[in-house]
């Protein structure tokens, strides 16, 4: 839709890193002002590569270690407060613990930047990936993406913050990233050159909300019952309107860079006259075209979608993708215990999403990759089976069945879960 | 409680901390009598008043109703409504009600319903309080229970008898909302049991009633504040600081203050400290090196009297004889020896000045 | 807005102040309760720190009280942090404005970075942030922090920073259990000064002691650096008694040797004015009575309490190493806490009035309780 005319390529250089040196190379190229960083994996190795960057002079800022993640949090909203472009990041139950600092950095309206470098939540203590950490923050006001690639990495920080900081947004965006597949292993990545980075992300400005003794304001005094209300809603008007920044954003970057991506909210694979479609975010998409192509070269009519911006979340796109389609497996790298068909929030959100279509496709929830397991070429290709099973059978609601567990679908011991069944 | 509905609220209108206990021990027994009567009930602490502050104006109030879906309504609401009665436990909160910021002084009565009655706790004339008290558009009833304020504070209790002689009044004046004998038979279960029952009797006769007309009253200058919509308000939640040299003029403070400073300026030494540890900024300097009163913002915390160091300089005096909050320096300016007769008058309408506490 | 000529004299560090400045940047039109003695100290601390000074404060009273939408006492730029952030806020925002002006993106200039918090968020829960932003020397930051001995825009229930035994509302003294606040208050300024050598100043204060305290914040923010001056006042919701005793009050925990009014410039440890003349015995303190017996939160106190309550404070006098600030004891300590699991004592005790708040838990016939129109 975004794709417009696109000039000569700028100049870029090709570099063998990780999904966090390729952020960090962002925030060179972006001259980020103020980072703070506390230890957790995976995330941290981007907060080793830039503060390794300030301290080689390849880079001008302010690097504090901080003495939490409560505290690296805060420091970040307080800079940004200030007028400085500012980075965080963390890891699962890291990001919780900054939790309640997240939450005021998107009510101040605060365009801090994040890395969140996914990871199972402790106990027990696990280092793989599960996307339940950033999902914690998914009502609260942030923009929450999922990057699938390194490249894709460093060209969504880029985008993170035009569109953050853009004034008819004003929100905290946080770039996840697959632990391990991502954090931990190197791709090959264009890296930009600085000026055509300035050139795509003007400086940052907070105007009259800036904290300076020339601005004098007070910054979020105590509200009671009678205005809270209209403060969120200038919260969700920034966050409506994102969605027109976050396409405008997109063709600039083409206009800029001379590539990116052709949809600025999805990732659509061989969807043209797809029957079938498989669904998930992060990394998994790099196995899920692999196992398209397999079953196109099979004859079979499948494509993959997968969703990038989770927040501000791409409804009209999942609607105008998805309606005419037979099938859609949802591929969940978390959990929600207890939620609809036992799915994961993916899954909850498709559903919902489509709720407003008179001619809805079956859609099959699965949980796959906890804890960092695998996710291979194989299990997509099973999901895909059970997804033209139940179309076929036409079962309205299916249980969500977890992909690459040890053990069968339901408890034999337990008579309940049986009942309840799965799909055989 | 009027005829027309089933629902009727006691509004228990307070110094907060000083009578915090004092409206919750009246609120809550006047519900727990009215279940002797078959009725339903329950309180409200205004939620907006809390954290409560030292002086600072609060309410509480008794929903009585007949039946549980007329309760229902008010017990979701901060302040309810088909106010019967606001009971007022310093007369001095007749001067209206300022308990928060931005939202300006409310007058005493403005929640009273058609015919409701405003109790004042107050050793005050009628014709004093109406001084103060704006008209309303409708009748009500002025009722006055012979008294002094009862203060007391966060963890220590003034059992001065208040409590149940505000109950008994109660009962009086709302033609028997809740009547005597259930107030009697409740107090039954408290300590000294005989005791209560003879202050909610003392309550319940000496209570005087004055019905007052439509118009007539003090002029009603309140106009509610107009909230800004979503679209109005700044984003990230900021509000202009204030400007260097002007103060905070979205709260005001006085209606807190219960006594105010004045001044003897003939006998001031220009020492400063009345300056220096006022905590809410109050004393403006004068070109001859006194120190003015802004009495606008001064809640009459009483730190100048105690801490100046002239005997009789500065008194804490009761602020219901006060006509108007202007500084009264320029009076003395103009003219000391008049000043001096205003301030003695002052001091001797009030019935002396507060005493000092000494120095340690 | 036109800022105007900063007239805080400018002195050399260890000159004291003479004359008090007359401009207030925290203005009249707080919601503070009467006699509140935090909102002098932020007077105080506003009045001379002058207008290049941003100021962020942490949850409690003097947030909420002070700044309810849409209305503002603030003449400084102020802006609101977490309950456990004073020492991330005060972090970020000079670090924000150091790299801003190495950049040049904004003028290069002095500013004053404050970040004040309260026992409950400085002394407790943010402990560790005050840690960190007192380790960090790149910085110019001051943490205040107002010790009005509990976390009371909460009404009141105990901090670390509570006296042994004081009635709070999570601490009340009921009738089985005189006395429930068990833990003895925490002398948070000597052990930031003890734990970093790095910071360059720290102060203990009182709000009893104004001008005192206003060179203690004018010094800190002079010398530069991670500095850290801490102030006792009094709160007279909270310790229940008459607001207008609140000055003098601060100034008899200083006569009774509660309060010690101390400073440390560079690993110099300086006495000020009272404590200065205890320290040299040319003035006695006062018996630790006088201070408790004014307070409703003390109400339930035995004799035996007050004894206990006044050998821990002699021993800080008699047996620390560095008096009224330090405690390596020279000889161990002898006495034991009382345990007060006794039940109240009728004496003691008062007429207890049921409540319908919960909080008429009773108390003693003691002087300037409540109200000035008791």
């Amino acid at each position: 839709m975004t794709t417009t005319q696109e000039t000569a390529p700028a100049p870029e250089r090709e570099e063998i890193i990780t999904g966090c040196d390729a952020v960090a190379q962002a925030l060179r190229l972006l001259d980020v002002d103020v980072l703070a960083g506390y230890p957790i994996r995976p995330y941290d190795s981007v907060m080793t590569a830039v503060s390794k960057m300030i301290a080689d002079g390849q880079m001008d800022a302010e690097f504090i270690v901080a003495e939490s993640e409560h505290s690296q949090f805060e420091i970040g909203k307080h800079a940004s407060l200030v007028g400085a472009r500012a980075f965080i990041g963390s890891s699962g139950v890291g990001w919780m613990y900054g939790m309640e600092a997240l939450v005021v950095t998107a009510s101040l309206r605060l365009p801090v930047v994040a890395l969140v470098g996914n990871r199972a939540l402790d106990d027990p203590g696990a280092f793989g990936v599960e996307h339940n950490d950033a999902m914690m923050v998914r009502d609260t006001g942030w923009l929450l993406y999922w990057v699938e690639s390194a490249q894709e990495a460093l060209d969504t920080t880029l985008l993170a913050y035009r569109v953050a900081e853009d004034k008819r947004v004003m929100l905290p965006c946080a770039l996840s990233m697959d632990g391990a597949f991502l954090t931990h292993s190197q791709h090959m990545v264009r890296v930009p050159v600085a000026d055509t980075v300035s050139a795509f992300v003007p400086p940052y400005e907070l105007g009259d909300r800036r904290f300076h003794p020339d601005n004098p304001v007070s910054i979020a005094p105590q509200f009671n019952e009678d205005w809270v209300m209209e403060a969120r809603r200038q919260s969700d008007a920034g966050m409506r309107r994102a969605r027109a920044v976050i396409a405008e954003a997109t063709a600039d970057f083409h206009r800029v860079f001379g590539r990116g991506p052709a949809d600025p909210f999805v990732d659509s694979y061989r969807m043209e006259d797809a029957e079938y479609v498989l669904m998930g975010m992060g990394t998994v998409g790099m196995v899920g075209k692999v196992a398209v192509d397999r079953m196109r070269a099979a004859g079979k009519k499948v494509g993959f979608l997968r969703v990038k911006w989770f927040r501000p979340f791409p409804q009209p796109e999942l609607r105008a993708l998805l309606r005419g389609v037979k099938g859609v497996g949802v591929v969940d790298r978390d959990y929600s215990f207890g939620s609809n068909s036992h799915g994961g929030v993916l899954y909850t959100e498709v559903a919902a999403a489509l709720y407003p279509e008179p001619r809805r496709p079956v859609l099959v929830p699965f949980i796959a990759g906890l804890g960092g397991r695998e996710v291979s070429v194989d299990n997509l290709l099973e999901m895909e089976e059970t997804v033209e099973r139940a179309t076929a059978d036409g079962v309205a609601d299916l249980t969500c069945q977890w992909i690459g567990v040890r053990g069968p679908d339901s408890d034999p011991r337990d008579v309940a879960a049986t009942a309840e069944g799965g799909v055989r | 409680m009027s005829d027309e509905t089933s629902v009727g609220a006691v509004d228990v209108t307070y110094r907060g901390i000083f009578q915090k206990n004092l409206a919750g021990v009246i609120t809550k027994e006047l519900v727990k009598a009215a279940r002797r009567e078959d009725k339903v009930g329950g309180t409200v602490q205004r939620y907006g008043d809390s954290p409560e502050r030292n002086g600072i104006p609060a309410k509480q109030f008794a929903v009585i109703a007949d039946d549980m879906d007329s309760l229902r309504v008010e017990m979701t609401k901060y302040e309810p409504e088909n106010v019967v009665v606001v009971c007022v436990m310093d007369d001095t909160l007749t001067k209206g009600v300022e308990s928060w910021a931005w939202y300006g002084v409310r007058p005493i009565n403005v929640n009273l319903a058609p015919g409701g009655t405003l109790l004042v706790v107050s050793h005050r004339s009628p014709e004093e309080l109406l001084h103060w008290i704006p008209r309303r558009t409708y009748d009500w009833t002025l009722a006055i229970l012979p008294g002094e304020p009862s203060f007391g504070g966060l963890w220590v209790y003034n059992d001065d008898g208040t409590d149940y002689r505000t109950m008994g009044a109660v009962s009086r004046v709302t033609g028997g909302l809740i009547s005597l004998d259930s107030l009697i038979a409740q107090a039954g279960s408290a300590k000294n049991p005989d005791l209560r029952a003879a202050q909610l009797r003392e309550g319940y006769e000496s209570v005087q009633m004055h019905p007052i007309a439509a118009g007539v009253g003090a002029q009603d200058t309140y106009v509610p504040v107009e909230m800004p919509d979503w679209t109005q308000m700044r984003e990230g939640l900021v509000v202009p600081a204030v400007e260097v040299g002007k103060n905070n003029t979205l709260f005001m403070k006085y209606t807190t203050r219960t006594t105010r400073p004045l001044v003897k300026f003939d006998t001031c030494v220009k020492c400063q400290i009345c300056y220096t540890v006022c905590p809410d900024e109050c004393f403006i300097p004068t070109p001859e090196g006194h120190y003015d009163v802004n009495y606008e913002h001064c809640c009459g915390c009483g730190i100048c009297a105690q801490s100046c160091p002239v005997s009789g300089c500065i008194e804490m005096v009761d602020e219901s004889v006060f006509e108007s909050n202007e500084p009264l320096h320029k009076v003395f300016e103009s003219d000391p020896a008049a000043y001096e007769d205003l301030r003695a008058e002052k001091v001797a309408q009030a019935g002396g000045a507060n005493p000092h506490y000494g120095i340690y | 807005m036109a800022i105007p000529e900063l007239v805080i004299p400018d002195l050399e560090i260890n000159r004291r102040l003479t004359v008090l400045p007359m401009q207030e940047y925290y203005t009249s039109g707080h919601r503070t309760c009467q006699g509140c003695e935090s909102a002098l100290v932020m007077r105080y601390m506003a009045k001379i720190a002058g207008p290049r000074t941003l100021v962020t404060g942490t949850t409690g009273c003097m947030y909420v009280a002070n700044t309810s939408y849409n209305s503002t006492p603030w003449a400084l730029p102020w802006a609101h942090t977490q309950l456990g952030s004073a020492g991330s806020s005060a972090i970020g925002t000079a670090a924000a404005l150091k790299v801003l002006m190495r950049k040049g993106k904004i003028p290069d200039e002095r500013i004053n970075v404050i970040a004040f918090c309260s026992d409950g968020g400085g002394g407790d829960m943010g402990l560790a942030t005050l840690s960190a932003a007192l380790q960090d020397t790149r910085y110019n930051l001051l943490i205040l922090l107002y010790d009005n001995e509990s976390y009371a825009n909460t009404d009141i229930q105990a901090s670390g920073m509570t006296p042994w035994g004081a009635v709070t509302s999570f601490t009340p003294s009921g009738t089985e259990q005189r006395i429930t606040q068990h833990r003895w208050k925490k002398n948070v300024p000597a052990l930031l000064m003890a734990g970093h050598p790095t910071g360059r100043y720290f102060a203990n204060a009182s709000s009893g002691f104004g001008m005192d305290l206003m060179d203690k914040v004018r010094i800190a923010l002079d010398v530069g650096g991670p500095t850290f001056v801490q102030t006792h006042d009094p709160c007279p919701k909270g310790w229940d008694f008459d607001p207008r005793m609140s000055h003098e009050l601060a100034i008899l925990a200083v006569e009774c040797g509660i309060t010690v009014l101390w400073d440390c410039l560079e690993g110099e440890l300086r006495y000020q004015g009272l404590t200065k003349q205890q320290v040299e015995g040319k003035v006695r303190r006062k018996p630790v009575a006088d201070y408790l017996r004014r307070q409703g939160r003390f109400a339930h106190f035995t004799d035996e309490d007050v004894d206990f309550f006044q050998s821990r404070i002699d021993e800080m006098w008699e047996d620390w190493i560095l008096p009224g600030v330090l405690r390596v004891n020279q000889t161990p300590f002898g006495r034991l806490p009382v345990d007060g699991s006794s039940p109240r004592q009728a004496g003691h005790a008062g007429a207890a009035v049921a409540s319908g708040n919960g909080n008429g838990s009773g108390g003693a016939q003691i002087e300037a309780v409540g109200g000035n129109r008791a």
